[in-house]
């Protein structure tokens, strides 16, 4: 066997691998193959993919789309605070510096809805969790030029709340918006 | 260069030395300049050691000692002077060790390591300055300097000229390949020469990477270019500032071949095996960028899925390879020196006393369970959802950088300081306790890391959430507990890290000189050179069972892990098309 600062001597590359180091080989290439492969299968039948149609769309056209949807929609009064009711199915949620246009927004529990998310000015992280089960999270990247459409059903009611988690700007640890999942609104 | 002829060697009329540790026949110039980058690398490491305080006791939010106006100019100076400086620095002194040094000849033109040193060295300088000088409230670049933030253009500048020092800096290296495989026509580089060839190959795509996204970036700050595309910007940026920790990565393991060998005695089992799994990292680490692209809109299913796996994790195989014959070659090197039997005897009278190997060691062991598990966890499409831009990335970054590859380097340097800069360490008993301080103090923090960011959500890139988020009464308190061992773990392992300057330099100044032939200790027991060797006949009489034993412990830790990961996913709600 030959040492890491001399050349090897001889046909190295004929000499067997040892028992065990074959078997380990086998062990980890399969391995690597279920987890690509549960991982590819998990995108057709399982029910949490970051996937959704985008768009290119610049930050203006985002604004309007956004007012429109705002326009739209109607408001209900949850703790003292004013949530838009969306008019469909359609939720637009839009980050800037730094605050979420769209938010709060009262939604049904078990209904699927899309949202749609996109920023006005730089990248935003859209994370969120319910108010009573921290560890149930997810999060997002969010992009000024590109609005991606990501279909979500909450089934649980709760207060889910969204902080920023891709840095924004001094300021951005208080980007912060709630939704409000009810079984009825 | 006058303070450094203090600590000159004696050379042959042709500057040729003999190390009495390797036995490698080491030229001045390969010296002299690995002495340079190495010091340079731990002046960064001290730089971003002391921004690691501050950013930790502002997360720490029981003092949050720094505003959020000024937060993030510290966390840029922590991160580039860390994982930038530090690493980048040290790889090029690695580089020269690993051509020139092991192929024992001289260092192709100097000049160009010279011009490519004095390049890095203003590029790193005017890093820290455009970002110290960024007002407070404006925005900080941090480590991604993301597009279209209103970054400094002087901060994309300075980026550019050090990436473009690292770049000449490697050429001298490349060069010594070159010749010696011109001169040496049919002779295979030596295991240790191959690895740190290919990372300069890695090095090379990254770098290119990271002139692509700095250039646009610059183009359009200077307004040459009037938008500047997200997307497109992140993707270029990860080429660099994924493909980094990649040399990280590729450096460390050619690390823990040279150091498991040259102070644990270990051999290489197999050649081929060992080669291959570098070829493998040749050809699909990089596509590991893509794991920072997971959670982004406008790249497709396909995509994501092909390039985080490094298509069908032909380089996490590669890494579980090398986690296999490593340890192997020193289970393999001690039991033919008659040194320790049973099942882990061979470990348990391995030289842990010696600073350089127990933190070789502690790298194989933490890089492996605590930063490489998490890593492909993350890096799957559906699990980095609940993982992406929160404390627990931190956590997993910690585990492959902080733990992994600072400790390997902690042990090159102590490595340096006795071979080439010939220094006793002023007090071996601090030197010793220095890695177990360390690892410890540092896995608690990472572990902690983890923890909040995957249990309750806590973000990254924030100066505050646990306690206060302004504006409203929410808030991820039920993490506070956890911050108590996280800052702690973290303060302690500062410690720690500056106990690894003082006794470094302190070395340097008033350690005992090292005589020629005096091997300072480092020695292992029994030699480093096994006799005779193993033929093809006998290679499946050796004995790897102890190795074999922990990887299937590494291989249940990582099944459990990954089920754990999936459950807690499939209980949220239902998202995505």
């Amino acid at each position: 066997m030959s040492t890491p600062l001399d050349p090897p001597k001889g046909n190295w590359w004929d000499i067997p691998v040892n028992r065990r180091e074959s078997i380990w080989l086998g062990i980890a290439g399969a391995w690597s193959l279920a987890i690509f492969g549960w991982m590819s299968g998990f995108t057709r039948f399982g029910d949490q993919n970051p996937v959704g149609e985008t768009y290119e769309v610049d930050p203006d056209e985002q604004w309007a789309r956004t007012q429109d949807y705002l326009d739209d929609a109607e408001t209900i009064e949850i703790d003292g605070r004013e949530a838009v009711i969306p008019p469909d199915d359609s939720v637009y949620i839009t980050g800037y510096r730094f605050a979420w246009e769209g938010l709060p927004v009262a939604l049904e529990a078990g209904r699927q809805y899309d949202l749609h998310l996109g920023a006005y000015d730089v990248q935003h992280g859209f994370s969120v969790r319910p108010e009573d089960s921290l560890s149930q999270q997810i999060n997002l990247q969010i992009f000024p030029d590109t609005e991606w459409i990501v279909p979500m059903t909450f089934e649980d009611p709760d207060t889910y709340h969204v902080i920023c988690n891709e840095y924004c700007g001094s300021g951005h640890n208080g980007m912060h918006g709630k939704f409000y999942v009810r079984e009825e609104l | 260069m006058k303070l450094l002829s203090h600590f000159d060697n004696d050379y042959d009329e042709d500057g040729f030395r003999t190390c009495s540790v390797t036995g490698l026949n080491i030229h001045q110039d390969a010296e002299r300049y690995v002495k340079i980058y190495g010091v340079t690398a731990v002046i960064a490491l001290v730089i971003g050691g002391i921004f690691a305080l501050t950013v930790a006791l502002t997360r720490w939010e029981l003092f949050s000692l720094v505003s959020e106006q000024n937060y993030y100019r510290h966390l840029s100076m922590h991160a580039w002077n860390i994982l930038i400086f530090w690493m980048v620095f040290m790889e090029i002194a690695i580089l020269y060790v690993g051509g020139p040094m092991v192929l024992g000849r001289k260092l192709p033109l100097p000049k160009l390591a010279g011009l490519g040193y004095i390049l890095m060295l203003v590029g790193a300088l005017g890093v820290n300055w455009a970002i110290w000088t960024t007002p407070a409230g404006a925005d900080a670049p941090l480590l991604t300097a993301y597009v279209p933030l209103e970054i400094a253009t002087e901060f994309y500048a300075f980026a550019i000229v050090f990436l473009l020092g690292a770049t000449i800096a490697a050429l001298p290296f490349f060069a010594a390949i070159w010749l010696e495989k011109r001169g040496n026509p049919g002779k295979t580089l030596p295991l240790v020469a191959f690895g740190a060839f290919i990372t300069s190959i890695i090095a090379v795509q990254a770098i290119l990477g990271g002139l692509a996204a700095f250039g646009y970036a610059f183009v359009w700050r200077v307004g040459i270019i009037e938008t500047i595309n997200t997307g497109i910007y992140r993707q270029l940026y990860w080429i660099i500032g994924h493909g980094s920790q990649q040399i990280n990565l590729l450096a460390m393991i050619t690390v823990w071949y040279f150091l498991t060998h040259v102070v644990g005695g270990a051999v290489v089992v197999s050649e081929k095996v060992s080669r291959s799994a570098f070829v493998l990292y040749l050809f699909f680490i990089n596509l590991g960028a893509a794991h920072h692209l997971m959670v982004d809109p406008g790249v497709s299913v396909g995509w994501r899925v092909f390039n985080t796996s490094y298509a069908f994790y032909g380089a996490a195989f590669a890494s579980m390879i090398h986690a296999f014959a490593i340890p192997a070659g020193l289970e393999v090197g001690r039991r033919q020196r008659g040194k320790g039997g049973g099942l882990f005897g061979w470990l348990t009278s391995a030289p842990w006393k010696n600073p350089i190997f127990s933190s070789t060691i502690f790298s194989i062991i933490l890089f492996g369970f605590v930063g490489g598990i998490t890593g492909v966890l993350m890096g799957q499409l559906q699990l980095n959802m609940t993982w992406h831009n929160t404390f627990a990335t931190v956590g997993h970054f910690h585990g492959t950088v902080a733990l992994g590859t600072s400790l390997a380097f902690f042990g090159l340097v102590f490595f340096v300081v006795k071979t080439m800069f010939r220094r006793d360490f002023i007090s071996t008993k601090l030197a010793q306790i220095i890695p177990y301080f360390y690892a410890g103090a540092m896995g608690i923090a990472t572990l902690m890391m983890m923890y909040v960011g995957i249990l309750y959500g806590v973000p990254r890139r924030t100066s505050s959430a646990v306690e206060n988020i302004p504006g409203t009464d929410f808030s991820l308190s039920a993490a506070e507990l956890l911050f108590i061992p996280l800052g702690l773990g973290a303060v302690l392992a500062i410690v720690a890290g500056a106990l690894f300057i003082v006794v470094t330099v302190a070395s340097l100044i008033f350690g005992r000189r090292l005589e020629p032939g005096d091997d300072g200790g480092l020695i292992p027991d029994g030699g480093m050179a096994t006799d005779g060797g193993i033929t093809a006949e006998d290679i499946h009489a050796a004995d790897m069972r102890g190795t074999f034993t922990m990887c299937l412990i590494f291989m249940a830790t990582f099944v459990l892990l990954y089920i754990l990961n999936w459950f807690l996913l499939t209980q949220l709600w239902q998202i995505g098309a």
